[in-house]
């Protein structure tokens, strides 16, 4: 994701008929001269050609932006729909809210219940599913080719008829139920709600499902989210698949015409990560080993700061087993399995972060051998091996993200979301 | 002129799919030494995936040695006669490339993701590590700390983990007496006291280019191949020593039917599931297409007998699955499997859940179930072509127990030639009422937190 932005590189822009693409991708990547074809009126296309991908951009006639990789190859279609606001836009005491919307969007739609939309899918062998994170809303439809229009005409009916029926929403109520018991004795899930509660504990993204936050909600409050979460106005839309702009726009628009035109969701604050105070959490689990995390703040992209600094993580902890935590923790040392860190750009959320796991005598060693690397790292910063090392791997790394339909269409939605720009 | 558009598009498809299954069809070929190659073009971007698969894994180990297949793949990464000390992944790693390695019961497989040009790079490191591995004996050295590690490893991954801990110990009762009996990181103290000589010696008897199959997936074509793999693999000499006899056998049907309890303070959501003796693809083809049908039917989605009676009608339970272990060599369990409602004891759970495969087994399926489950089956043949990296760990995984690229191309047509008669006669044969099988109840402890 990151690197897309470092070096999608040459561009070259032409607008182009749709329906011109539609032999072009028999023969792999469209050339220039194809796409000045004769026009179809309507859809303006432009074109980018990438290093690895060529992507379409348009605007469908009923207003909702796509970006497409027409890949001929493999006889299937993936399409990925997002919208901004997530579980932070659940109104104080309905945490769960935007969870229980997601979970509903194939639980039932017109005339299908529950189990007729199911077997409506499996029918057409295609998946359609939706989730609510704490700033997105996201849907994934994937399809054979064969069956693109069907699929796609059932996803309509969920967006314009969703029934948020009884019964599939007391089966959600039944599985948190037991959710709120599992995640008390899940490591990670406790190591996320110490972080929360050490840097943002009044933030929306801090905020937890309970007991009552669940028994609040119902299905006439979900469906009525749905109209806020999921509108036109805030769909963005990514596609890789054996389609052309012209066979996909009129699939999409059908998509989106259930849809609610626009609705505001409430903003989030960034959080101020550099603020908080400097904390340490031991949270007993009776298990042989401990999982150790670390957070801090990190950088933002706009920062001119923020290149270095992703390539500085490679060298402390983003290289797998080139980094110098591994290479001490695990490699030196026998400690672990493995030791990581990473960069989040996400700009209301900056952090850098890091972890691994030993056995439970060796945690203080564990933690005492992060942060000697950490300081040595500091004082002494990197070798010019290492930089030249981390920028080789980033570089020349950069196409394994384009081998597959799935890889392309989440790629192409990270930088949509966070706004990046084709190139 | 829609329709007009819609019939050119049609013999546009016609025609297209006829050239695309030629585009994506493996081809194989076998090097002078004995190695075998597979070659799975895919030319969606200039990337490769190259793995080497050797046939040896946790099913070959010595009585006393289990974990040394899974701790020797670790020490592959160590130091070589031309490749110094940890240097193995910094060269691959600063050619842009990702890479790891992985053991199971049946193989053991090294793999890197790189840009096609690097691909003769990590042929000449691959088959360095072939001939030139060297093992360090310094008592406080890389040997031993890289056990540590495995040990860490098998912590992360069973000891942290009471459903994992009650997996491993069923599986051992369900293949008592086959070499599968002892999961394949090994137990504990047998990791703990592995030597580099265990290692050296595991090296010499099973390292060998006639032991190994090179599958290369991505921007290539087998000529290409061919080319790079004879210059850099094709130079090796066969070891000479004989191969050895796998300890593959038939699994024996289960001699009595056990009820296994682990009762763990983390536990927090019990659960419930029934270990049954199923098939094999590679031993019983025709009947394990039939029982993945089956399954599928049974407990395979939220349509399934299974959900729809439990979760859905019952309310008895928030999960409820049947599958089988059907890629090893030699057979493994099909599993029926639930997770309770609030509030339901596993007793209830239990009686729901046998009631309705009694049901299954008395009543059959219907004609519609089994068209959309084998459909089903087949279409993900055809999802799995997006991933490179699975294509290549697919055709390496069967070729390398024994399978051929021939028998995983007609999958789809093989699945969708599955009879009702057929799936119901497999998961009554499976899930006949005098099986013996192994039941699991995963329980919180008494006395919580």
């Amino acid at each position: 994701m990151r690197t897309t932005q470092l070096l999608l590189g040459a561009v070259a822009l032409s607008v182009l008929s749709g329906c011109s693409t539609v032999h072009g991708w028999f023969q792999g990547k469209p050339e220039p001269a194809e796409l000045a074809a004769p026009a179809e009126p309507g859809l303006a296309v432009t074109v980018h050609e990438g290093e690895f991908a060529t992507i379409q951009q348009f605007v469908t006639p009923g207003g909702v932006s796509v970006w497409l990789v027409s890949e001929p190859s493999i006889p299937i279609l993936a399409v990925e729909m997002a919208w901004k606001g997530g579980a932070a836009a659940d109104p104080a005491g309905m945490q769960g809210l935007g969870e229980v919307v997601a979970y509903s969007m194939n639980e039932g739609a017109g005339d299908l219940d529950s189990l007729a939309f199911q077997t409506a899918m499996e029918d057409l062998n295609m998946s359609f599913g939706c989730t609510a994170g704490a700033e997105w809303t996201s849907c994934s439809v994937s399809s054979l080719t064969d069956n693109a229009d069907d699929a796609m005409a059932l996803v309509a009916t969920a967006f314009a008829a969703p029934r948020f029926d009884e019964g599939p929403f007391q089966r959600f109520l039944r599985e948190e139920e037991v959710g709120l018991q599992t995640r008390e004795t899940n490591a990670g899930y406790l190591a996320w709600r110490a972080t929360a509660q050490a840097l943002y504990p009044d933030h929306p993204f801090a905020r937890e499902t309970t007991a009552e936050s669940l028994a609040a909600l119902t299905p006439a409050l979900a469906r009525e989210h749905m109209r806020t979460l999921m509108t036109r106005d805030r769909l963005i839309v990514t596609a890789v698949g054996a389609v052309s702009p012209a066979e996909l726009a009129p699939l999409v628009d059908e998509v989106a015409a259930g849809l609610a035109e626009a609705a505001t969701i409430p903003e989030v604050a960034p959080v101020d990560v550099a603020a908080a105070p400097v904390t340490e959490v031991v949270i007993d689990l009776p298990q042989p080993q401990s999982l150790v995390r670390f957070v801090g703040p990190g950088i933002d992209r706009t920062n001119p700061d923020f290149f270095p600094a992703y390539v500085l993580n490679y060298t402390i902890g983003g290289g797998g087993f080139e980094s110098r935590l591994m290479k001490t923790l695990r490699v030196q040392k026998g400690l672990t399995y493995g030791v990581s860190t990473s960069l989040d750009p996400n700009p209301m959320l900056l952090t850098w972060s890091g972890g691994g796991q030993t056995k439970n005598e060796s945690a203080g060693e564990f933690v005492a051998g992060v942060k000697d690397e950490l300081q040595a790292f500091i004082d002494g910063g990197v070798t010019e091996q290492e930089l030249s090392d981390a920028k080789a791997y980033l570089v020349g790394s950069y196409p394994l993200g384009f081998d597959s339909n799935a890889k392309i269409a989440s790629q192409m939605m990270n930088v949509r979301q966070d706004d990046l720009g084709v190139d | 002129m829609k329709r007009s558009l819609a019939a050119g598009l049609f013999a546009l498809f016609a025609s297209h799919a006829v050239a695309e299954e030629a585009v994506w069809t493996p081809s194989t070929f076998t090097l002078d030494n004995g190695m075998e190659v597979v070659v799975i073009p895919d030319h969606r971007a200039p990337v490769v995936t190259h793995m080497v698969w050797y046939k040896v894994g946790a099913v070959d180990e010595a009585p006393g040695k289990s974990g040394i297949a899974h701790l020797f793949e670790h020490v592959m990464f160590k130091e070589t006669k031309n490749i110094g000390p940890e240097e193995f992944t910094s060269i691959v790693q600063r050619s842009g490339g990702q890479l790891n390695a992985f053991t199971s019961w049946d193989y053991t497989a090294y793999y890197e993701r790189v840009a096609k040009p690097q691909l003769g790079k990590m042929m000449e490191l691959e088959a360095e590590r072939m001939v030139n591995l060297i093992i360090n004996d310094d008592p406080k050295g890389p040997f031993i700390s890289e056990r540590d590690v495995v040990k860490e490893e098998r912590r992360q991954r069973i000891d942290n983990n009471p459903g994992v801990i009650l997996q491993e110990q069923v599986l051992s009762q369900i293949w008592k007496g086959h070499p599968y009996e002892i999961t394949v990181i090994g137990k504990m103290d047998e990791v703990a006291a592995l030597t580099p000589q265990d290692g050296l010696d595991f090296y010499k008897h099973y390292y060998s280019p006639e032991n190994a199959i090179l599958v290369v997936a991505g921007d290539v074509t087998p000529d290409e191949v061919r080319t790079l793999a004879e210059a850099n693999y094709g130079v090796i000499p066969r070891s000479g020593t004989p191969p050895t006899e796998r300890k593959w056998r038939a699994v024996a049907p289960l001699s009595e039917t056990l009820t296994l309890e682990h009762a763990d303070p983390k536990v927090r959501q019990p659960s419930w599931s029934r270990y049954y003796l199923g098939y094999s693809q590679l031993r019983q083809p025709k009947e394990t297409l039939a029982l993945e049908v089956g399954l599928e039917i049974l407990g395979g989605g939220m349509t399934s007998r299974l959900y729809q009676s439990l979760v859905e009608q019952q309310q008895v339970a928030i999960a409820a699955n049947a599958y089988g272990y059907t890629s090893l060599h030699d057979e493994g369990p099909a599993v029926l499997s639930a997770s309770p409602a609030p509030g339901v004891s596993l007793e209830t759970l239990e009686t729901a859940l046998m009631t309705e495969v009694e049901k299954v087994l008395a009543e059959g399926f219907t004609e519609a179930e089994v068209v959309r489950a084998r459909n089903k089956l087949a279409a993900d043949a055809i999802y799995a072509r997006d991933s490179q990296s699975g294509m290549a760990n697919l055709f390496g995984g069967w070729l390398a127990i024994g399978g051929t690229v021939d028998q995983l191309l007609a999958y789809p047509d093989d699945v969708r030639a599955v009879t009702p008669e057929e799936a119901i006669a497999a998961v009554r044969a499976v899930f006949a009422p005098d099986k013996n099988y192994i039941e699991a109840h995963l329980l919180p402890a008494e006395g919580d937190l």
